[in-house]
């Protein structure tokens, strides 16, 4: 008797100690902080908690992103998300809002509706997972993942790099046109 | 570890599965132009997370996943910043920032 609890106390620690233990637990946080603010940007009522809790669902994917090992993909997530679009969401609701009237309805009135086209898709996503069978990945990936993502960004995907960094010229500059408005006369 | 994950690629899958039926259900049924464009930059990272989770399962050593992400991110970036100066001008007109008031092209 003794001896069975000395092996499952063994097992237990080499779990703890293995990446099986904290995985899971690690993924399931992450996948919690992303839905459960999801949720509440949804249907909060006031539009600046609903852009604020846009923050922890954001970081909570950069923190999936992690998980999978793509390490700079999280960084630019938490740089480009977290830090530059909440900030502009937050700086055109204070431009334009009577910011968090608690009168007003958030909701139109096709809340009943909407739900039937968003919960059948996760349906038959959840089907087609359910009837298929998936890849299971290799524990280990080679530690130069951000030279090579910067190679396959210069070398094969070059002319997508270039492409999007004209759109975000052309972006910035009529973003810049378009909200100055039309000029007084 | 023996040779694989710990976590099957389909607990990637459901929660960007739920993330996009989230996101559908915001752009779906929100009044305020802002929170439409949130939902939109919900359904975008649930696009992500499918992106980069099939990068480290599928990927085979190749990149196209992660580059994929990025490249969204960019566009993400960009879509953001005109549709909230388009929300600027609209409100500057209509002095309203629901959707369903904004109707002038209804018949």
């Amino acid at each position: 008797m003794a001896a069975l609890w000395q092996s499952i106390w063994q097992a237990v620690w080499q779990a703890f100690l293995s990446g099986s233990f904290w995985y899971p637990l690690a993924f399931f946080l992450f996948a919690a902080g992303v839905l459960i603010p999801a949720l509440l940007v949804v249907f909060s009522k006031n539009i600046v908690h609903s852009a604020l809790w846009l923050l922890p669902c954001l970081a909570s994917v950069a923190g999936l992103f992690l998980l999978l090992g793509a390490e700079l993909v999280a960084a630019i997530q938490i740089l480009i998300y977290c830090g530059g679009i909440v900030v502009l969401i937050l700086f055109a609701i204070m431009l334009t809002h009577g910011v968090g009237d608690p009168d007003v309805r958030v909701h139109n009135q096709q809340l009943w509706w909407a739900l039937l086209p968003a919960a059948g898709l996760g349906f038959v996503i959840l089907y087609l997972l359910h009837s298929e069978s998936w890849p299971v990945a290799p524990p280990a990936i080679s530690a130069d993942v951000t030279a090579r993502l910067a190679d396959a960004l210069l070398t094969s995907y070059v002319l997508a790099f270039e492409v999007a960094s004209v759109i975000l010229l052309v972006a910035m500059i009529g973003a810049i046109v378009i909200a100055r408005g039309e000029p007084k006369q | 570890m023996s040779g694989q994950l710990p976590i099957p690629v389909q607990a990637y899958l459901v929660v960007s599965a739920a993330l996009f039926a989230i996101g559908l259900l915001g752009v779906l049924t929100r009044r305020n132009a802002v929170a439409v464009l949130l939902g939109v930059e919900l359904m975008l990272n649930a696009a992500n997370i499918n992106f980069v989770a099939f990068w480290r399962y599928a990927g085979g050593g190749r990149m196209e996943g992660q580059v994929f992400a990025v490249i969204v991110m960019t566009i993400a970036a960009a879509e953001a910043a005109i549709a909230l100066a388009i929300i600027l001008n609209v409100y500057r007109r209509f002095k309203t920032m629901n959707v369903d008031q904004i109707a002038l092209m209804k018949g």
